[in-house]
């Protein structure tokens, strides 16, 4: 398998300082106010959880639920490891929002055009072989970016260090993410949702893998029923009896044929 | 010419239509407000909850309860159950009015509705909604191809008619069998959406099995829908048509929701829900009154043989069934969200308004069709003088 990007954030370096948010709203050209959440201008959130600050941001799950969601196939794992959202694609249907089983994608609700808004882990930047612009605006070191399996090694090496929580999550929520958290308190207790850990897209494809099964047996279930009923309609035809004649429309139907 | 003149007269005033109008004006502001002022004002809808009433009852609601069509079909046309052919044309048209009715509140629903034609050349074959919109594109059509001799045989050249209704004739079971199969997929397919809200969705209605039980109940919903349909006609519209007819369909109705039942329940205790049976939460009570509803409320009722052979008690069966059905269908897309995701949601009244407005369309057109088509058989006696042109024609070589 290819190498993929992937981003580690150490929860206990991080100072609050809200750099990375700055980076990203220029990165992507939004206006710099600050904002207190997620938002279509606000791909990333410094998020105070008592005295720890929690980063926000899209997860890029090694099999996103919205990927396999978006019929249209608007968002994409891409090789390098980011999940990247194609608005020309998009028709709005927003089932990508309620498949993401951390339920970061925004909507434009406030939009007459509105389109969804998500990181992209600034996957044009990674191509030129840049880091994504939250990364290179920390100051302390509490996001960085690698490759994924040594950014996975090093998210261990300090873990073992101690002063860790004993749990890489994103190592497999969701079945397993492009986006590592290390803390030294409980993820339970620092708002992180739960999502169950396991490959999301797997929850749909076993019933869309059934379509050939249900159109042939269906189909066949289907010509043979038609058949006996044909033969049947024509045993009594031929025995004379016919059940039931055909409906009539109007009271005067008969009259009309008579005439 | 005078005379003519002199009958004509403004439409009078009566309660119904004084709703009708209401719902119109109130439809068309929301439709305003939707499109020149976007969600946010049109509707309650937000990151947290970004599918509600639209998706909730215009879409699970609007094609589960168009169900009826598929099963009246194949049980005239492939079972051979000739005695529901009478009520067969009325069943497709409320169907065919409801898929109608959901792809324009996709108008609605969709953020870029003029892409709606994307997945027919963007694919995702990993996508449930990639599967559905094909098959309710697929099934719409379908439909309308069923109905269509309801319209062409009004047409006056003899040549053109025939040659239609024989083309029609030929591809007909053909039709039936492809709707039969189309309309168990996305039937169940609906429910399949939810099946990625793992973690997120109630364990009252999470279920790796959501799509086996919207396919279930599906079928007695709209069977129960197409038999309010056929009440509301005989009352209102003339209609000539042996109320036994209504029974005989509510005799399948109660089985199925029993089936549905037996189903629901071991698939509770299969996923462990058991213990949320019982707790005091508003998930809890939703889902009594849903099932209170949906299946043991109808079940009483419809082995009661004075309410399945009186036509007006069993139309007020068929509604609670269509209740129950549309409140499951609300707790999976909104009631048994909530928790999860933090919001409670309501509605705004301009999201009523629309979804109001398209259903009173569809059912206004179901009215006209009955009255100038040949859809139910008819007392033409009692028929005022301006339907009577639509009465001749080709109805009886159908």
């Amino acid at each position: 398998m290819e190498r993929t990007r992937a981003i580690l954030v150490d929860i206990t370096k991080c100072i609050g300082c809200r750099s990375c948010e700055q980076a990203c709203k220029q990165a992507h050209g939004f206006p710099t106010a600050s904002e207190a959440k997620l938002s279509p201008t606000n791909l990333t959130v410094i998020e105070e959880h008592g005295e720890k600050f929690v980063r926000r941001l899209c997860n890029h799950c090694q099999e996103p639920a919205c990927a396999s969601a978006c019929l249209v196939g608007a968002l994409k794992k891409t090789s390098l490891g980011p999940v990247t959202y194609d608005g020309s694609k998009c028709i709005g249907c927003r089932y990508c929002l309620v498949a993401c089983p951390f339920s970061v994608p925004r909507y434009e609700w406030s939009k007459l055009v509105p389109y969804v808004k998500k990181c992209d882990m600034c996957s044009a930047r990674q191509v030129k072989g840049q880091p994504p612009a939250c990364v290179e605006a920390c100051p302390t070191g509490a996001s960085t970016v690698g490759w994924r399996d040594e950014i996975l090694d090093e998210a261990e090496r300090r873990i073992l260090g101690g002063g860790y929580v004993k749990h890489i999550y994103g190592s497999d929520e969701a079945g397993g993410t492009s986006v590592f958290f290390i803390s030294d308190v409980p993820f339970e207790k620092l708002g992180f949702p739960a999502p169950p850990k396991q490959s999301m897209p797997v929850l749909t494809a076993n019933a869309l893998g059934d379509v050939p099964t249900v159109v042939l047996v269906g189909g066949s279930l289907l010509s043979g029923l038609y058949w006996i009923t044909q033969r049947r309609e024509a045993v009594a035809r031929a025995e004379g009896n016919v059940a039931y004649p055909r409906p009539r429309f109007t009271a005067n139907d008969d009259d009309e044929k008579r005439s | 010419m005078l005379r003519k003149l002199s009958n004509f007269s403004l439409p009078k005033i009566t309660l119904w239509r004084t709703i009708v109008a209401l719902i119109m004006v109130a439809g068309l502001y929301a439709t305003y407000a939707r499109f020149a002022m976007g969600f946010a004002r049109a509707t309650h809808l937000t990151d947290a909850q970004p599918w509600g009433l639209w998706v909730g009852i215009g879409t699970l609601c609007g094609v589960g309860l168009s169900a009826g069509g598929f099963a009246i079909a194949a049980a005239v046309y492939l079972l051979g159950f000739e005695r529901y052919r009478p009520v067969l044309r009325a069943s497709v048209l409320v169907s065919f009015l409801g898929y109608s009715s959901v792809i324009a509140g996709m108008m609605y629903e969709l953020g870029l509705p003029w892409r709606i034609w994307h997945p027919i050349v963007m694919w995702n074959r990993a996508s449930m909604l990639f599967e559905i919109s094909w098959c309710v594109m697929l099934y719409s059509t379908v439909l309308a191809l069923e109905f269509s001799p309801a319209l062409v045989e009004k047409i006056p050249w003899t040549g053109v008619r025939n040659w239609y209704l024989k083309w029609h004739h030929e591809i007909l079971i053909g039709l039936v069998m492809a709707g039969v199969v189309l309309s168990s997929l996305h039937q169940s397919f609906l429910g399949g959406l939810y099946l990625l809200t793992k973690g997120k969705l109630d364990p009252l209605w999470y279920s790796p099995n959501l799509t086996t039980l919207f396919y279930l109940s599906a079928i007695p919903a709209g069977l129960a829908v197409t038999i309010m349909a056929l009440y509301l006609s005989i009352r209102s519209l003339d209609v000539k048509l042996d109320p036994k007819i209504l029974s005989e369909v509510s005799r399948v109705i109660a089985p199925l929701l029993a089936i549905y039942g037996i189903f629901r329940v071991v698939d509770l205790a299969k996923n462990e829900a058991l213990p949320y049976l019982f707790m005091w939460r508003e998930e809890t009570l939703s889902f009594w009154l849903e099932v209170a509803l949906l299946v043991i409320a109808p079940i009483v009722l419809l082995s009661i043989d004075k309410v399945r052979n009186d036509p007006q008690r069993l139309y007020w069966t068929c509604a609670v069934i269509v209740g129950g059905f549309m409140t499951n269908r609300v707790d999976v897309s909104v009631t048994g969200l909530q928790r999860s995701s933090g919001v409670y949601y309501v509605p705004q009244w301009t999201e009523f308004a629309a979804t109001l407005m398209v259903m009173t369309l569809a059912a206004l057109v179901f009215r006209y069709a009955v009255i100038y088509l040949d859809i139910l058989p008819k007392n033409t006696a009692k028929m005022p003088p301006r339907f009577r042109w639509a009465m001749k024609g080709a109805a009886a070589e159908a």
